[in-house]
């Protein structure tokens, strides 16, 4: 209990330095905010123009990929405003060996690793979803509040198991030097989450769950909210999470044990 | 308080002969080579000792400093700091200790340095009241009253390596780490730095390890030499034993009237100033004789310079001389 009150103070202090540090740039930040806004309105742009020709694409309605794109916005402003600005940080330590610093305090390296920047203009994506969400909401008969409670829920795993392919793909970069060229192809990836899993061939559904797990918290919770799934959707979003989770700190650990640091 | 047995770190680095089709077969056919960064090195640093660790490039010392430390785990060998054994981690370890190395830094970029001691204060789990008084002692100390509210980016070299000294021993360690901490600084910098350390060292008790290239800091800090060579400890006693073992002698210096001939005591003449090097335990003899024979001499007696006695103990060492 001390641990995890440790921890949260530890999380806190990092998300107020990291803020701190983003909003030292003012014309970045406004710059960035603009940019959001063009990002939202770009995801959103393709699926409009798709449904002002199409009713429905494989059964699923404008509303219904408005969910999907939600969560898909969603899931973007969490990667952009604490995900990607720390892998970058990161890669960048293990290259120059300022890692070093971060391996001597006495907080789980993982976690520093983890909040050490913030990107506040993802707030722009963040509230772009929500906008995307609370249409789609609008538009679609109400889901009840089961089917809401399994769409929520499924929020924690499906962002634990994309935090854990993040990891995974830091914990490479300390076998092998250049690993930028990683972060575009992951992007390009994740980007194929904004549609519902089931406009994908067989093979790839299966890659973008439980590989690339993207769409356990795009497809899976619009599902949810469609009526389709239920709980067992959750069970396995949670089994694909655990997963994901005990491989990447495993990783993180090993590439920890096997880090050199650089020369003085 | 530091213990290591047979320490040793060998480290596997490709090799690959010069040429593009060199280039190319080592895409498929990599050789490796194995580098013995650290050999079989056996240390005892008792509590409050104040430690040099000297050497050239490559000599092994930031890569022991790194075991020491936790952040490299040793090939084989064991080490135990404060009690614990380095590269388990544990917290109660990182709590005890602390690293400042001269080459890297942990301040935030962007803000201010009290940002940076705020966060650590978190990290280190520092409560309000020790962090105040630990604070205010060390601004007094380092003088840092003046710039903490300005971001690090805007701060001299100087400024901010005070700043971090501040920000590595916030939660008071007990042991002190330091790679090449006077690195790039002036004079007045290093002066400020070297005095702190010692300052720290005699009001907390803390053991302090160094590693430097810079004779002066070494002189000026530690009280015990540890000469490491291509990975292997070549010289561990004190300072003064070093300048015994390896320095020629002490050098006599005698400014006097040109009808005096100081010839007979042994010194040479030279551009008008008199000088000799003899062994310590002589020294004192001709320094009577040289007063005798000019009682309104200027006279200095000094050690040579540190440089020219570690040039000699290295190549003493790699001639298999040293003790």
């Amino acid at each position: 209990m001390l641990d995890l009150a440790r921890t949260l103070r530890v999380v806190a202090a990092l998300l107020r330095v990291g803020l701190s540090a983003a909003l030292q740039y003012r014309a970045d930040f406004l710059l960035d905010a603009v940019l959001g806004v063009l990002r939202a309105s770009a995801a959103v742009g393709p699926t409009v123009v798709l449904f002002s020709v199409r009713e429905q694409v494989a059964g699923w309605t404008a509303p219904d990929v408005a969910l999907v794109l939600g969560f898909y916005l969603i899931l973007q402003a969490l990667m952009s405003g604490l995900v990607e600005p720390n892998l970058g940080e990161v890669v960048e330590a293990i290259r120059s060996g300022n890692l070093d610093l971060l391996l001597l305090k006495p907080v789980d390296a993982q976690l520093l690793v983890s909040f050490r920047r913030v990107q506040p203009a993802a707030i722009w994506d963040l509230l772009g979803g929500l906008a995307v969400l609370a249409w789609a909401g609008w538009q679609r008969p109400s889901p009840g509040w089961g089917a809401i409670l399994v769409a929520v829920g499924l929020l924690p795993p499906g962002l634990a198991a994309m935090y854990s392919l993040w990891l995974l793909a830091i914990c490479t970069s300390f076998f092998f030097v250049r690993v930028d060229n990683l972060r575009y192809v992951l992007g390009a990836v994740v980007d194929a989450g904004r549609n519902p899993l089931v406009v994908y061939p067989p093979w790839m559904r299966v890659i973008l769950t439980a590989v690339i797990p993207v769409g356990l918290i795009t497809t899976f919770p619009a599902s949810a909210l469609r009526g389709e799934g239920g709980l067992s959707l959750w069970v396995l979003a949670m089994g694909i999470a655990v997963g994901f989770v005990i491989a990447s700190r495993a990783a993180w650990l090993r590439s920890l044990a096997a880090y050199t640091s650089s020369g003085s | 308080m530091i213990r290591t047995e047979d320490l040793t770190k060998v480290y596997r680095v490709p090799i690959r002969e010069p040429g593009l089709w060199s280039s190319v077969r080592s895409l498929w056919n990599r050789k490796w080579r194995e580098v013995r960064a650290v050999d079989r090195v056996c240390l005892r640093i008792e509590e409050g000792e104040r430690v040099g660790f000297l050497g050239p490039n490559g000599a092994g010392k930031t890569t022991t400093l790194k075991m020491l430390t936790g952040l490299l785990h040793p090939t084989s060998g064991r080490c135990t700091v404060a009690g614990f054994q380095p590269a388990a981690r544990e917290r109660a370890f990182l709590q005890a200790i602390t690293l400042v190395m001269g080459q890297k830094q942990q301040l935030l970029w962007d803000l201010p340095a009290s940002e940076t001691f705020a966060l650590n204060r978190a990290l280190f789990d520092v409560n309000r009241q020790a962090f105040a008084e630990t604070m205010e002692e060390l601004v007094a100390l380092l003088d840092l009253e003046g710039f903490l509210d300005q971001p690090v980016r805007n701060l001299s070299l100087g400024q901010r390596m005070r700043c971090e000294l501040a920000a590595a021993l916030l939660h008071r360690p007990r042991v002190l780490f330091l790679d090449e901490p006077t690195i790039g600084l002036d004079v007045e910098g290093t002066l400020q730095v070297r005095r702190f350390i010692r300052d720290y060292n005699a009001r907390t008790g803390a053991t302090v390890v160094l590693t430097s290239h810079d004779m002066q800091d070494v002189a000026a800090i530690v009280d015990r030499l540890v000469l490491i060579d291509r990975g292997v400890i070549r010289f561990d006693a004190s300072l003064e034993q070093f300048r015994r073992e390896f320095g020629t002698g002490r050098l006599l210096t005698a400014r006097v009237g040109d009808e005096v001939d100081l010839g007979g005591v042994g010194l040479a003449r030279e551009r008008g100033i008199w000088t000799g090097t003899f062994p310590a335990e002589e020294v004192n003899g001709r320094l009577a004789e040289v007063l005798r024979r000019a009682p309104g001499a200027e006279v200095t007696v000094a050690d040579p310079p540190l440089e020219e006695v570690l040039a000699r103990a290295f190549g003493a060492a790699r001639s298999g001389r040293a003790p």
